[in-house]
């Protein structure tokens, strides 16, 4: 008894459980150093136990989340860092952060059992590469010093550099330093800002910190004194730097060759969870500190998520390539997240924050089913496919349960989320909705046809009479993302009561 | 006033690791002649002697030989990093240079005085020695340049540094013979003592004019654009584990050298002649290091574009002109050096040999048949590129944080952009290592035991040095505040 009492504790050998959390996967990648690089199933073991243990801990720490605490103060780690420049160990996270965290630790273990059921070239150096990104995304989730904050974010980076470069198909170079290149030029730009922004708070307040606590209440109360042309080019630059990772139309060119040359589980994190980071550090540091700037450049932004919810559902009717589609589709429903966090009102952000989750999942879950296509027919074509549902029943039915998640069918996920953030959006601006919807229709038409054109009609191509279903560990990687996006579907109140207070607080800056 | 200054223990006290140093090669050379089966055991003859300087450095502080000596803990700084630079090129050059045999007691003895050099003219209080210091560090560089005297691109190496070279201490006695004609002394601290009484001094075109002459000089050791011409060709030529110790240690001297006698001439702030003309000369070092770096295909003359780019940031830094912006300075030639050896370590473990050219093609796969050497160059590039959590981002972070918070937002721009075009080049080397087929058959130097120390040293540095920095940085900010900005 007293065990689990210790267990539940999360004090573990005086480490603080958000330090245990971010840099667990970091242990496991530092042991994976000294396992030879022929022995899979150890690799194996590694790589599930520290995952695993990860996702085990993120669970812990829902049930010990006290929701009733203000701001972001659950698991509070406050400890000097550099602390002559204000610099801070300051970890902490609230509602929002805890979903997120609760996503990351879930796919990043699905990845990894999704990835034991494939044959991965120099598979100890792809476990420890997602170990390491792992650690980037805890991390950026976790730190509320702005600069720990940046270090995580380009700590990202370098891992996912890795992923796409080494184990991407054919253009994989030119797609990975375009996703380098495009992320790093945004983040140094923010980087900058920071340096500013840090500056500026400590000659108005005369306290040196890095913490966004302490700026998002001095830029709240007007402390800080901003003019409107500084309060824009700072947020410009925290905005390009997030809206660049997102992706924003017309900042996402990178999004689709990244995600057509990565492997599998790299499209499943980079869809799932970096894209995420995107719209959280939008919620979490560019709109709070500059909301005068958010409320100036929200028709702008508005106009933009809008072509993009078009153009992406547009070009991703036209898609021959199953992973391009589902690259483009990605571009459409982010920038649906967007407009409904600049859209401003409880509902829109919250349907923001529940879609941002429910992408997560449907489109992970997209990835790694075309993933299981793609590792027996080595091809992404849809044409080469077609009426492969008798063949593949459970692979089939798999993926008509995610692809109508993603279309936001009533009863799944998406739908909660697409739904709030249209409704949303309708009380800020009836004809931003009624465009936005219309990338909800063609959203429907084209995940419809890809279906049907690759599991059902004639079957053109003799190869696929020869298709094995879905293995076991694709399978136990799949599973518990389906079972969320319908349990998420069903009853989503849960989550909408965990991320509420956050996006209260948020929005009590940033109102209209 | 008495009309001779007694020497005594004390002034040879302050001296001690030069002298430790300059005896230690002599030591080496008689062993090369006398004692040559034991060469073997050279390299870790010299480290002893390293550690041992390093200790005795510790222990005075002050002017000493009538203020022609100064030592600080500025002066520490540099010492601590020189010392540690020349360790870790002579742990992981053994192995190279054994490959050719040409690892004589010589070689360690010229790495050994070119440090005494550093750091003697990091302590000259006065012009005099400054200048000694730095020919007695330029002297030993050129024969490290020339080391492989059979092979016409070592010796062209080092004859152009040689020129070069000439020509910048030529420019140099130059300045100072202008700045002693127009104030009559050499002496720093005298030369403080004039421009306080007569702060309008500054400005006149005399000491203008000499300044100039003394910027542009030690502009040539640090290789900052427009004097950077030699770099490329010299450390294409010049021998690996001496390049390493060559594009840092001495830059790092030569920087110190230039703050101090910057901040002696023109103290409390540069100025409006000085601050733009240093911020212009730092944005277009860092450009153009960062942009031509780019066309380079062989590794060593994109290290050297690269090492031009750095000292552009550093740049920033003097031109930011604060205590705070010296502090980031100091630790970001910190960074620089552990960096930058390290890459050169790697690049030289790397390759078929010194006898032969570094291209870049070469280390296609090698990242996986070579993890420890691929993976410390690999780690050095991103510490160069400055990406966290590496050393490399923590020098950055403090340079930039210095120009921001003295308003010069557009040099950090300036920087950032730069940073963005290094990415090309720096990632390349990652993508040669780790994504890309082996294309030829590279020989490459074995791990061994004194490499893999070195390696894991300059691990230790960039990586622990980037999380846990504020020991490095404390030790830079004491070194920082002794240069006096009044």
């Amino acid at each position: 008894m007293s065990f689990f009492k210790s267990l539940l504790s999360l004090d573990y050998f005086g480490a603080d459980v958000l330090t245990t959390l971010t840099f667990l996967p970091t242990l496991g990648a530092v042991i994976l150093l000294f396992v030879s690089e022929e022995a899979k199933k150890t690799i194996r073991v590694v790589g599930l136990a520290t995952s695993g243990a990860v996702l085990a801990l993120s669970a812990v720490m829902a049930v010990k989340f006290d929701a009733t605490l203000p701001g972001i103060s659950n698991f509070l780690v406050d400890r000097p860092w550099l602390p002559r420049f204000g610099l801070r160990y300051l970890l902490g996270i609230d509602g929002l952060a805890l979903a997120l965290i609760l996503l990351t630790t879930l796919l990043s273990f699905c990845v990894l059992v999704y990835s034991c059921g494939q044959s991965i070239a120099k598979f100890r150096g792809y476990v420890m590469a997602f170990l390491v990104l792992e650690t980037g995304m805890l991390g950026s989730l976790v730190a509320l010093d702005t600069l720990l904050f940046y270090v995580f974010w380009e700590v990202m980076l370098v891992p996912m550099y890795f992923i796409i470069g080494i184990w991407g198909g054919q253009r994989r170079i030119y797609a990975t330093m375009k996703f380098f290149l495009f992320t790093f030029i945004g983040s140094l730009l923010m980087f900058v800002a920071i340096l500013y922004t840090a500056n500026l708070n400590t000659k108005t307040t005369g306290i040196q910190t890095f913490s966004i606590v302490e700026w998002t209440r001095n830029s709240a109360s007007g402390a800080w004194g901003l003019t409107p042309g500084v309060e824009a080019l700072l947020f410009g630059a925290f905005a390009l730097a997030f809206l660049v990772k997102v992706p924003l139309w017309p900042l996402h060119t990178w999004l689709p060759d990244a995600h057509v040359e990565a492997p599998t589980g790299g499209s499943i994190i980079l869809a799932g969870v970096l894209l995420k980071l995107g719209t959280y550090g939008l919620m979490r540091f560019g709109m709070p500190l500059f909301p005068n700037a958010v409320a100036q450049f929200t028709p702008f932004i508005a106009v933009l998520c809008l072509i993009g919810i078009v153009y992406g559902a547009w070009v991703a009717a036209v898609q021959k390539d199953m992973k391009k589609l589902v690259a483009y589709s990605s571009v459409s429903h982010l920038a649906l997240v967007v407009l409904g966090l600049f859209a401003a009102n409880t509902t829109a952000v919250a349907g923001a924050v529940v879609q941002m989750i429910g992408h997560g999942l449907t489109t992970g879950l997209l990835f790694l089913l075309v993933g299981v296509l793609y590792d027996r027919r080595h091809t992404r074509e849809m044409a080469d496919y077609g009426g492969i549902a008798g063949v593949v029943p459970i692979t089939t039915t798999l993926f008509v349960i995610s692809m109508l998640g993603s279309v936001g069918l009533p009863g799944l996920n998406g739908f909660v989320g697409e739904f709030l953030i249209l409704a949303g959006v309708f009380k800020v601006d009836v004809l931003w909705c009624a465009i936005a919807s219309t990338g909800m229709v063609l959203g429907a038409i084209y995940l419809l046809t890809l279906t049907q054109k690759v599991f059902w009609g004639p079957m053109k191509v003799k190869a696929n009479q020869g298709l094995t279903d879905i293995n076991g560990w694709e399978f136990a990687g799949a599973l518990p993302l389906i079972v969320l996006v319908v349990v998420l579907g069903v009853y989503p109140a849960p989550l909408i009561k965990l991320v509420t207070p956050s996006i209260d607080a948020m929005l009590q800056i940033v109102s209209r | 006033m008495p009309a001779f200054y007694t020497v005594t223990g004390a002034d040879f006290a302050a001296i001690l690791p030069e002298t430790i140093l300059a005896l230690l090669g002599l030591l080496l050379i008689l062993l090369d002649a006398f004692a040559r089966p034991l060469r073997s055991t050279f390299p870790y003859v010299a480290l002893v002697g390293v550690a041992i300087a390093n200790v005795m450095g510790h222990y005075t502080t002050g002017a000493y030989f009538a203020g022609a000596i100064e030592v600080s803990d500025l002066t520490k700084f540099v010492e601590f990093l020189t010392l540690a630079g020349v360790s870790l090129a002579i742990l992981g050059g053994e192995t190279l240079l054994a490959r050719d045999n040409k690892n004589q007691g010589e070689f360690y003895a010229f790495l050994l005085w070119a440090a005494a050099g550093v750091i003697l003219m990091v302590k000259g209080g006065d012009f005099l020695v400054i200048f000694l210091g730095l020919e007695i560090m330029s002297i030993s560089l050129y024969v490290l340049a020339a080391w492989y005297r059979e092979l016409p691109a070592s010796v062209e190496a080092g004859m152009k540094y040689f020129l070069v070279g000439a020509f910048a201490s030529a420019i140099l006695l130059f300045g100072v013979a202008t700045l002693y004609g127009r104030l009559g002394t050499t002496s720093l601290s005298k030369i403080a003592g004039h421009v306080q009484a007569n702060p309008a001094i500054g400005f006149d075109p005399l000491l203008a004019f000499g300044l100039v002459m003394i910027v542009a000089a030690l502009g040539f050791k640090i290789a900052l654009v427009p004097f950077h011409g030699w770099a490329p060709d010299v450390y294409q030529g010049m021998t690996t584990p001496a390049v390493a110790f060559l594009s840092t240690a001495p830059k790092a001297g030569a920087v110190v050298v230039l703050i101090h006698i910057l901040a002696v001439t023109l103290p409390g702030a540069l100025g409006v002649p000085w601050q733009p003309l240093l911020a212009i000369l730092a944005g277009i070092t860092i450009l153009f290091g960062n942009v031509v770096a780019l066309a380079q295909r062989d590794l060593k003359r994109m290290l050297a574009y690269s090492g031009i780019a750095q000292m552009g940031y550093v740049a920033i830094g003097i031109s930011t002109f604060t205590q705070e912006a010296f502090e980031g300075v100091l630790v970001f030639l910190a960074g620089y050096l552990v960096t930058n050896i390290a890459a050169f370590l790697a690049i030289g473990a790397l390759s078929n040999g010194e006898k032969e050219s570094h291209p870049l093609s070469d280390l296609a796969g090698l990242g996986r048949s070579q993890p420890m050497a691929g993976g410390i160059l690999a780690l050095s590039m991103l510490s160069l590129a400055g990406m966290p959590p590496t050393i490399g981002f923590i020098g950055k972070f403090l340079v930039f944080r210095a120009a921001v918070d003295s308003g010069f937002v557009m040099l950090a721009l300036v920087g950032v952009a730069g940073s963005i075009i290094s990415v090309g080049f720096y990632l390349r080397v990652v993508y040669m290592l780790f994504m890309k087929d082996a294309t030829r058959e590279v020989n490459v130097a074995p791990d061994d035991i004194p490499s893999g120390a070195a390696y894991l040293l300059a691990a230790a540095g960039m990586l622990a040095l980037g999380l846990f920095p504020s020991a490095l940085i404390d030790f830079a900010r004491s070194a920082a505040s002794s240069i006096s900005l009044l």
